[in-house]
């Protein structure tokens, strides 16, 4: 199947609504301070190799420290040169994203450390048969464009994680694989071998990238030089690899809401900067991922407030001003099941996201606990959520055949719309719920009093009862198999010598 | 029985096309060259609508679709009519009389109610609304139905539905007709409470409950 002939199976959110949070004024002092910091501070990135070539580009090093600050039109430089949109493909064409054109779409969350045990309800510690499973839902949920290996698989050893979830995910879906894990170049170089592998080649994967990845820093201000150099692996093979900061407010930001985007924008920006001196033109995004602290516990405060979303939106005007396309958060909850709270803060946390106005990779759907646990029934509620969210940021269509006057005259008054075909011809614009409870109260006490997370749970049992996704053709399953072991050896070597 | 029904394929596409023009043309032409009108009312018309209430029940059609296609059968059914009876013959489905009680002018639950009514194979009469309770009890008396629906939507309007009650027990009618209750304010509580034998909140379950008050007619008469 062509790219061309294939029909469009994603649904995207389009940001037809925008929240300009702060003026253009107060979006330049964010901006400028943030310059200032990367040129008086800069970023710790332990690195010699990187190091190295960021001096050469103009950087200002200090190798004792592993530090690199960089100059303000070193900055804007690089941050000018980063691609504005770009293709996500999937395996399956009809699953391709194209990023930074206004269009939103929604993926999974990464590596949970615990998963809630379909079976028992209990969390435990995931395995590769979660992630099968995960990948397979997830393949099979229209609104999820995207996937993150959703849960960490423990049952491996932790040096092959980032092989192992790799394969699973090109293996048990046709849509765009987001790899993570990959903390050294080493992993980088076998995940891009496994996508050059998937997709039949180096050019035909630079053509149609079926993986890119993303990168973390260690806030505050530092990237470990593993990572980075992972980065400029995905990088050089000519995928996308975007960066993602998880700083979290009062412990590794600062405890106010500009000082905290100030630090995070820096990550972020520094990050890019490093990527487009080493890889000029990569394809890169940005992710502002932000947490605070609970001030009592010193935990990370999982009952998300709104300082979340008002971060979001800010954080969302400064990837506008950079022209970067945006990976963004969008599910966080203290809550430890599929309750009140967690709905409320899924759904107001999502709405935010979408009055943001620019978020081209939306994630976490799947997640509970601070998006530390990984529950499938989530995966069915929030794509419900953000079918919904999708629905509302339409307009009110007022042509001729909306406005229905012929429609209006024909029944009259005290005459009903149902018999019309004009009814018909429309009723199935109109948004249907399938977790949301709709039924009689009657119906509800003959089911048992269900709840939405009963019917999640339902469906869920369905699509991996029935769901069978587009296997990979039995060479290239053998060759990853092949790949997988070669490096879960070879590291184990590595690691023992 | 196959074949037969095939020779009203014509008749049931119309209906499941929601073809109005269509269904009246092809059944007005059907009774005038001599059609058995009984077979045009159950093979073609009665088939047609137990086939969307099969299709509503796979989630595959809408209300809105079932209403359409009820007031097409209607439409049909209003040229069958004479025929039918000219003919001497009588429909095989249940009957049920439908009626928004004295005083309400909300009829489009009761409608609904009919429509679906009609996917289940039931004869259903509709009364229309803002029924005085004697004419309720004089088309009881004259049709003899299975099931006489009542339906309001006003909490001022709901007491009627006791009154048709007590009004068919006066007439010595209640214990050979099943009542049916329904509306926006009526509960399990109040059916139960003014005697009726069955409620149900909403059309689909309307049908359920029809049919188990149609099957236990058959046992009692049995």
């Amino acid at each position: 199947m062509s790219a061309e002939a294939a029909t469009a199976r994603v649904r995207p959110m389009t940001g037809r609504f925008r929240i300009d949070l702060l003026s253009d004024a107060e979006l330049e002092r964010i901006h400028e301070t943030t310059l200032t910091v990367l040129e008086r501070v800069g970023l710790q990135i332990t690195s010699e190799r990187i190091l190295i070539e960021l001096g050469a580009a103009g950087a200002d090093v200090d190798p004792a420290e592993s530090r690199a600050r960089f100059p303000r039109p070193m900055v804007e430089e690089a941050v000018s040169r980063t691609p504005p949109a770009y293709l996500l493909a999937g395996r399956d064409p009809s699953w391709d994203l194209h990023v930074g054109t206004g269009e939103g779409y929604l993926t999974l969350d990464g590596c949970a450390a615990e998963v809630v045990d379909r079976e028992t309800g209990r969390r435990r510690p995931p395995t590769r048969r979660d992630l099968i499973e995960a990948t397979r839902l997830a393949d099979a949920v229209d609104e999820v464009a995207a996937l993150w290996p959703c849960v960490a698989v423990t049952d491996v050893p932790p040096h092959a994680q980032a092989v192992h979830q790799t394969h699973i995910q090109l293996a048990n879906s046709t849509k765009h694989v987001i790899a993570m894990s990959t903390y050294s170049a080493r992993d980088a170089r076998t995940v891009v071998e496994m996508a050059r592998v998937a997709a039949g080649g180096d050019l035909p994967l630079r053509a149609r990238p079926i993986l890119s990845s993303f990168q973390c820093s260690i806030s505050p201000l530092s990237y470990e030089g593993d990572v980075m150099e992972a980065a400029v692996e995905f990088a050089r093979a000519g995928l996308p690899c975007g960066f993602v900061a998880m700083a979290i407010g009062t412990a590794t930001a600062p405890t106010t809401l500009a000082g905290h985007l100030v630090t995070l924008n820096a990550e972020l920006l520094g990050g890019i900067v490093t990527l487009e001196t080493l890889v000029p033109g990569a394809a890169t995004y940005y992710g502002p991922y932000e947490a605070f602290m609970d001030l009592r516990s010193g935990g990370i405060d999982l009952a998300w407030g709104p300082e979340d979303v008002l971060f979001k939106l800010a954080a969302a005007q400064l990837a506008r001003r950079y022209e970067l396309p945006m990976n963004i958060i969008a599910f966080g909850t203290g809550a430890k099941t599929q309750d009140w709270q967690a709905g409320a803060q899924h759904a107001i946390s999502l709405a935010g996201v979408a009055l943001a106005g620019e978020a081209d990779l939306i994630s976490a759907t799947g997640t509970i606990y601070g998006s530390r646990v990984f529950a499938f029934e989530n995966v069915v509620l929030d794509a419900e959520l953000f079918d919904l969210v999708r629905h509302l940021l339409r307009t009110v269509p007022v042509a001729a055949d909306d406005l229905a006057l012929d429609v209006i005259e024909a029944v009259g008054p005290g005459g009903h719309f149902l018999a019309q075909a004009h009814t018909r011809e429309h009723m199935r614009e109109l948004w249907v719920p399938r977790s949301f409870d709709r039924g009689t109260w009657e119906d509800w006490e003959a089911a048992g009093r269900p709840e939405a997370r009963d019917r999640a749970r339902e469906r869920v049992r369905q699509i991996l009862q029935e769901h069978e996704p587009e296997p990979l053709e039995e060479d290239v399953e053998r060759e990853l198999r092949h790949i997988v072991d070669v490096h879960e050896r070879q590291a184990e070597g590595a690691h023992h010598g | 029985m196959d074949e037969r029904i095939a020779a009203m394929a014509p008749l049931r596409d119309a209906l499941y096309a929601l073809d109005e023009a269509g269904a009246v043309g092809i059944t007005t032409e059907l009774i005038r060259r001599g059609a058995d009108p009984q077979r045009v009312l159950q093979e073609g018309l009665t088939e047609a609508m137990l086939e969307i209430g099969r299709r509503w029940n796979a989630g595959d059609v809408f209300l809105p679709e079932v209403v359409a296609a009820a007031e097409i059968f209607g439409r049909c059914n209003d040229i069958v009519e004479p025929a039918l009876i000219a003919a001497g013959g009588k429909t095989l489905g249940h009957k049920v009389v439908m009626a928004t009680v004295k005083g309400d002018l909300h009829d489009l639950g009761k409608n609904m109610v009919g429509a679906m009514m009609k996917t289940a194979g039931f004869d259903v009469h509709d009364l229309g609304k803002d029924v005085p309770t004697e004419r309720i009890v004089e088309a009881v008396r004259e049709m003899e139905p299975t099931i006489v629906g009542l339906s309001s939507l006003l909490t001022t309007t709901v007491p009627e539905q006791r009154n048709v009650i007590a009004a068919l027990e006066e007439a010595g009618l209640r214990r050979g007709v099943k009542v049916m209750v329904g509306g926006a304010p009526v509960t399990e509580e109040w059916a139960t409470e003014i005697g009726a034998d069955g409620f149900a909140p909403n059309a689909p379950e309307a049908v359920k409950v029809a049919l188990e008050l149609a099957g236990s007619e058959r046992l009692a008469g049995a």
